[in-house]
C-alpha cells in the first residue's frame, strides 16, 4: 500500500490519525493486536521511530496498551474515549475551516441539507 | 563506544581534485543515514574511505577502528552493497552462499537460505542468468543474513523497478534493521528513502553543507507562499531559496521561527527533494 503524507504536520501524528480513524471505522476493534511496529515501518516505509511515537502518544491517551512481550493492544474503552476526543478536536480545528469554505462557496444551510437528504434517500 | 563513524578533517584527493575535502562527521548507532548529493560529490567517496577501500587523510574511526590499519576487524562488522556489479558473472547462488560462509564469521546460511527461499532465484542460478533486480535480491540476502553493525548501500535499488525497490526497503526495516544497528545509505531516489531516514547529510564539491536529524528539518526549514503585498517583508528575512508559482513566490527559509512565518500564510515543511533543489543550485554551472 502506498500512502500520501502531507507535509503540513509530521508523518507520526499522520500515522496516528489513520490508526485512529481505523479504530473509529471498526477495522481494529477492541482488545484486538496493533500490528507491530517494524510490520507498520515496513508496510509504508517509515522509519521505526516515527511508528514508535505514534504508539506512545496512543498508550498515552490510553488508547492503546501494552502488553509486555506480546505488542499493542486496542483498549476495551478506547471507542467511547477517541469518539470524545475527536468530536473535540473537529469542532475545533476542522469544523472552523469547513464553516469558513461554506461561507466562502456562498453556501446555506438549506442546500447543504436538501444534498444530504437527497443522498440518504 | 561513541560513534558509529567518526571523521575529523577527512580529506581524500584524486591527483589534483579533492573529493573529499576536510569532512566532520559524526554517526549514532540505530539510526538510518542519506548521504545524498549530486553525481560526483564525494558520498561513494566517503563510504570507500570508510570501508577501508581507498588511503585518505584525515582522522576517521568506524565503530572504533581505523579502516586503514584495522580493516580486518572492522570488516567483521560491516556490510557493503555497492552501486555497481563486483559478483562475478560466472558464479552460482549456492557458490555465492558456500563462500560467505567461508570468509564471514557472523554469516547464518539458515537465514540466506529462507530468504532466498521468498525469491525466484535457485541454489544453481548464475549471477549472468539474473536481471537486475534478482542480483539485488542475491546480494541482500547475504547482507541480511550478516550480523554487522554498520550496514553500508551505495545507490542500492539504482536501476531496479518500482517492486524490487519497495521490497527491498521494506525487507531491510522488516527483518534487519532495528536499534543496535545502523545504516547509511546513497541515493538520487530521495522521495523514497525520505521517511525511513533519521538523519539527513547533504554533500557537495567535498563539502558538508547539511546535516540534521529528519526531526530538525521540521523545526528549522519552512516553506510559505507569500502574495505580492508581503514580498519585501518576507524577503527581509533572509529565505535560502524562492520559486515562483501562480505568480506568488515561495520562499523556503532555514532558522527562522514559525511563529515569525506565520503572518505570511499557511507554513509547510520542504520534503528532502525541496531542499536538495534549493541548496544545490549552480552544480553543474
Amino acid at each position: 500500500m502506498s500512502v500520501q503524507w502531507s507535509d503540513n504536520s509530521p508523518i507520526y501524528r499522520q500515522l496516528k490519525d489513520k490508526l485512529v480513524g481505523m479504530m473509529l471505522d471498526g477495522f481494529i476493534k477492541p482488545g484486538d493486536a496493533l500490528p507491530s511496529v517494524r510490520q507498520i515501518a515496513a508496510e509504508y516505509q517509515l522509519n521505526p521511530i516515527t511508528v514508535s511515537r505514534a504508539f506512545q502518544e496512543l498508550a498515552d491517551e490510553q488508547v492503546v496498551e501494552k502488553r509486555r512481550g506480546l505488542g499493542m493492544y486496542m483498549s476495551e474503552n478506547a471507542r467511547s474515549q477517541l469518539l470524545t476526543s475527536e468530536k473535540q478536536r473537529f469542532m475545533q480545528d476542522e469544523w472552523p475551516q469547513i464553516a469558513e469554505r461554506i461561507q466562502r462557496l456562498g453556501l446555506n444551510i438549506e442546500n447543504l441539507l436538501a444534498t444530504t437528504k437527497g443522498e440518504q434517500q | 563506544m561513541s560513534g558509529v563513524l567518526t571523521a575529523k578533517g577527512l580529506n581524500k584527493r584524486y591527483g589534483k581534485q579533492l573529493a573529499v575535502d576536510h569532512i566532520n562527521l559524526a554517526i549514532q548507532p540505530g539510526r538510518i543515514v542519506g548521504l545524498i548529493g549530486p553525481n560526483g560529490s564525494g558520498k561513494t567517496t566517503t563510504l570507500k574511505a570508510a570501508l577501508g577501500l581507498i588511503p585518505f587523510e584525515g582522522e576517521l574511526k568506524v565503530l572504533g577502528f581505523d579502516p586503514r590499519t584495522q580493516r580486518d576487524e572492522l570488516m567483521n562488522e560491516v556490510c557493503f552493497i555497492a552501486d555497481v556489479a563486483v559478483l562475478p558473472r560466472w558464479i552460482r547462488v549456492r557458490e555465492v552462499i558456500d563462500f560467505v560462509e567461508g570468509v564471514h564469521p557472523k554469516f547464518n546460511r539458515r537465514k540466506a537460505k529462507d530468504y532466498l527461499a521468498k525469491t525466484k532465484l535457485s541454489p544453481d542460478m548464475k549471477v549472468k542468468e539474473m536481471s537486475k533486480g534478482m542480483i539485488v535480491q542475491l546480494h541482500l540476502a547475504i547482507v541480511m543474513s550478516i550480523d554487522a553493525k554498520l550496514l553500508v548501500l551505495d545507490e542500492p535499488t539504482l536501476g531496479l523497478d518500482i517492486l524490487y525497490r519497495k521490497q527491498f526497503y521494506q525487507n531491510l526495516l522488516e527483518e534487519y534493521f532495528d536499534e543496535n544497528k545502523t545504516i547509511i545509505v546513497t541515493t538520487h531516489q530521495v522521495e523514497e528513502i525520505e521517511h525511513i531516514l533519521s538523519d539527513l547529510i547533504f554533500i557537495r564539491e567535498g563539502k558538508i553543507t547539511l546535516n540534521t536529524s529528519m526531526d530538525e528539518i521540521g523545526e528549522r526549514f519552512a516553506e510559505v507562499m507569500v502574495s505580492s503585498d508581503n514580498y519585501a517583508a518576507a524577503k527581509a528575512l533572509n529565505p535560502i531559496d524562492e520559486r515562483t508559482v501562480f505568480g506568488k513566490t515561495v520562499f523556503l527559509f532555514d532558522g527562522v521561527p514559525r511563529s515569525t512565518l506565520a503572518q505570511f500564510g499557511e507554513l509547510k515543511t520542504p520534503g528532502i527533494a525541496d531542499l536538495f533543489v534549493a541548496t544545490m543550485k549552480g552544480t553543474y554551472a
